[in-house]
């Protein structure tokens, strides 16, 4: 047997490599020659299509859906940055404080996977719809918004739901992460005074509060940016300001800024990950919950394949959504460096 | 720290596998590129054909072999949408007929009818088609090839029928194996400009696309297309996902308010939808419309995010609340049919011919439109109609007064450079 050792990794790979060959790589090459394809020959539902080298297929892609491209960007980058806001911190309540009860709030995290992905965007529609229990009572309770009022079709209700439907896929390896650090460190630190934050905490926890608060109000649509907006973004960047320099100050302790948030960077690597890829891609919560002023760059596939028969379109828009995602995710690891992302082993 | 493999070929390194792989891809990138060239150089040639033969499509009538005497054979392959034909009902948990919770199912007395009459079976499936799209996708394939899709008869809405006849994918209907229907076909659904000698369809039912409102929400009535757009419904209208319902209805609006073409309804064209879209566009913006739905705006209308919307005849009155209304509009509205066809390949088609003939009989119509609630193709059914049930005569629903109906329109049918300019205009004001 030591002899054919060397077929044994291949052997063992076979399956694999066969499966992904067959149902990926042999798909992904048909759609990359679909997508420099033009529309040949036939009419109405007997059409063809002619593979021509046609790379203004690309060009046409990036530059018709500029309005859709930004808003996958947009909601995206907002349903990560809300998810790694939510999540880190019960993370690390589960993680640290979490003590007997672990996996049961572990469990509760993943529990809403038990039913379909689609039920549960369907109920958001009717949570942040006329009849759902949101408008009830900002509308007819509070009385502060007209009976015309709606969340549904808002920005803020696609982001929502994407927030809601990757939030697992943030908390756990979050939480993976945080619960691989050694206790010792931290009993170390705490014997060597690390105490609350003390060097310039207030000022990162203003700034980091502050350019949040901005950055969702923005991205929202609620706050226009712009010279002649200036007192309203002051006014945000200052409440959101305020906000984190309480909590850095009186929250965050220099055992967690220099010992447990460093060791948890590949979590927030895997988690980040985890959350912006699929979100971006993502069109089922545009459709339900979105409006036509918020639709993404899976709507505009979703219609190129289905309602317009413009396959080569389609495909384009995938790989130039493929590749951004790669390049994207590129950059991110270049940033994090890649000694984070294998947790500081070595 | 690594130690040196001790047989040359020992390790899969990183590198080998790489090299591998790549490899594996070239090859697998040329295979694919030859194999696309040639499915689609075999593709082209077979559509190419289909159309040379429907390039001549009424005028050479080819009567094959109705002289000779024919026998039904069976069993008839049906297709039809959900709650399409009548149904036996079955009284329900009460045990008494005429009542709420009475059901229904098959089988129908129609088509058992038949079956005794020419002893012939019938495999009706109900909710076979569900859309034209989908259905349409699933039989794509087979008529592609020349095969037999496994239906006698099928029906589709009026555009995907266009689409079918201009494919050359519909058999030829004897007339003379069909004479009630050629006789009693309502004069109104004559002269469709895809098919205007009925050589390849015949209707089965029509729906209108007009205005439905919640009279609670909106706290009055509305009468025209023009209502939708008032200030007070802002963020609570919804317009139909298919453009072939929504552009033309806008289209009247506005032929109505001097601001479009006099092109009809039916004949609008790309320049007509470039108008009707750049009147939508500012609405779409500022989401007074909130978006193009299908039936799903029943839901909407339930939960109340709905206050007016272009809706079809039929859903509202039966699947609707209460204060959920529909009218015709003042502007018009659209008719579209969905229409009975036989698809290439059909095993069985004189009887599907014979079927088709059946249906159109009066006192058979009146019952079918007694029981569908749509509008029947049939001449002479509301005089029938008195006789099952006399309330059912004067709904609108089923029995549009004259003056509606001399406002209403067909769907229009694009060519394929118009249809495809109008998508686009369509996708843009959908924001996709």
């Amino acid at each position: 047997m030591t002899r054919r050792r060397w077929l044994v990794p291949y052997l063992l790979m076979a399956p694999g490599i066969l499966f992904l060959a067959l149902f990926f790589v042999l798909p992904n090459i048909q759609m990359f020659l679909m997508s420099l394809s033009t529309k040949a020959s036939g009419t109405g539902l007997a059409r063809t299509y002619e593979f021509t080298w046609a790379w203004e297929n690309y060009a046409k892609a990036l530059t018709d859906f500029p309005l859709q491209f930004s808003n996958s960007l947009i909601y995206g980058g907002l349903a990560t940055l809300l998810c790694l806001v939510i999540g880190y911190p019960l993370a690390y309540g589960i993680a640290f404080r979490g003590g007997r009860y672990k996996n049961l709030l572990l469990f509760l995290v993943i529990a809403p996977f038990f039913t379909s992905f689609l039920i549960r965007t369907i109920s958001w529609k009717i949570i942040l719809g006329n009849d759902g229990a949101f408008l009830s009572i900002i509308r007819d309770v509070l009385g502060i918004v007209p009976p015309n009022f709606s969340i549904l079709g808002t920005p803020l209700a696609v982001v929502s739901g994407l927030t809601y439907e990757f939030l697992p896929f943030m908390v756990l390896p979050l939480y993976v992460s945080l619960e691989k650090i050694d206790r010792r460190l931290i009993e170390a630190a705490k014997d060597l005074y690390a105490g609350p934050m003390r060097q310039g905490g207030a000022l990162i926890g203003g700034f980091a509060g502050g350019g949040l608060a901005v950055v969702l109000m923005a991205g929202f649509g609620y706050l226009p940016l712009g010279v002649d907006h200036l007192p309203a973004i002051v006014l945000v960047a200052a409440i959101g300001g305020i906000t984190g320099a309480t909590i850095a100050t009186l929250l965050v302790s220099e055992s967690f800024t220099r010992i447990i948030f460093p060791l948890s960077l590949s979590g927030v690597f895997a988690g980040s990950i985890l959350t912006f890829i699929p979100a971006i891609g993502d069109y089922v919560n545009a459709d339900l919950l979105g409006n036509p002023r918020t639709q993404m760059i899976g709507n505009v596939i979703q219609n190129r394949y289905l309602a317009q028969n413009d396959y080569p379109t389609a495909a384009a828009l995938s790989f130039l959504l493929m590749a951004g995602i790669l390049i994207a995710i590129f950059v991110y690891a270049r940033a994090l460096g890649t000694d984070e992302l294998t947790g500081g082993a070595e | 720290m690594t130690d040196r493999p001790t047989s040359e070929r020992a390790e899969l390194t990183r590198r080998r596998f790489l090299q591998g792989s790549a490899l594996t891809g070239v090859a697998a990138f040329i295979a694919a590129c030859s194999t696309q060239s040639g499915s689609s150089a075999s593709a082209s040639t077979a559509p190419s054909a289909a159309p040379a033969a429907s390039a001549t499509p009424g005028a050479s009538a080819t009567p094959a072999a109705s002289a000779a005497v024919q026998t039904p054979t069976g069993p008839l392959h049906f297709a039809n949408w959900d709650a399409y034909i009548d149904l036996t009902t079955i009284p329900g948990k009460d045990g008494k007929l005429g009542t709420d919770d009475d059901e229904y199912d098959l089988p129908s007395p129609t088509l058992d009818e038949f079956s005794a009459k020419y002893a012939v079976k019938i495999d009706y499936v109900n909710a076979a088609i569900d859309e034209n799209e989908s259905f349409m996708a699933k039989i794509r394939p087979q008529l592609v090839a020349g095969a037999d899709t496994g239906w006698d008869l099928i029906v589709l809405t009026d555009w995907m029928a266009s689409k079918v006849v201009a494919a050359g994918w519909a058999e030829k209907i004897d007339h003379a194996n069909t004479p009630t229907s050629v006789a009693n076909v309502r004069d109104e659904l004559k002269d469709q400009p895809w098919d205007a000698t009925f050589d390849y369809h015949f209707p089965w039912q029509s729906f209108a696309t007009g205005v439905g409102y919640n009279v609670k929400s909106t706290g009055r009535d509305l009468t025209k297309i023009a209502d939708l757009f008032d200030p007070k419904f802002a963020g609570k209208v919804t317009l139909l996902e298919d453009p072939h319902d929504t552009f033309p209805l806008i289209h009247l609006m506005l032929q109505a308010q001097g601001k479009a073409s006099s092109n009809a309804a039916e004949v609008m064209t790309a320049d007509d939808g470039q108008v009707v879209h750049d009147y939508l566009k500012p609405y779409v913006e500022s989401s007074h419309i909130r978006g193009f739905k299908g039936n799903a705006y029943l839901q909407d209308f339930g939960s109340g995010d709905t206050w007016a919307a272009f809706v079809w005849s039929g859903d509202l009155a039966s699947s609707g609340g209460p204060d959920d209304r529909f009218i015709f509009p003042d502007e018009g509205s659209m008719i579209a049919t969905d229409n009975m066809m036989i698809p290439k390949g059909a095993q069985h088609k004189y009887t599907a011919e014979l079927m088709m003939d059946w249906v159109y009989d009066v006192s058979r119509a009146a019952r079918l439109a007694n029981f569908i609630y749509y509008i029947s193709p049939v001449k002479g059914v509301a005089e029938a109609i008195k006789a099952l049930d006399p309330e059912a005569a004067k709904n609108p629903l089923l029995f549009p007064p004259a003056d509606v109906v001399a406002k209403q329109h067909p769907q229009p049918t694009w060519d394929d450079a118009s249809e495809t300019k109008i998508n686009e205009q369509y996708a843009d004001l959908k924001g996709v």
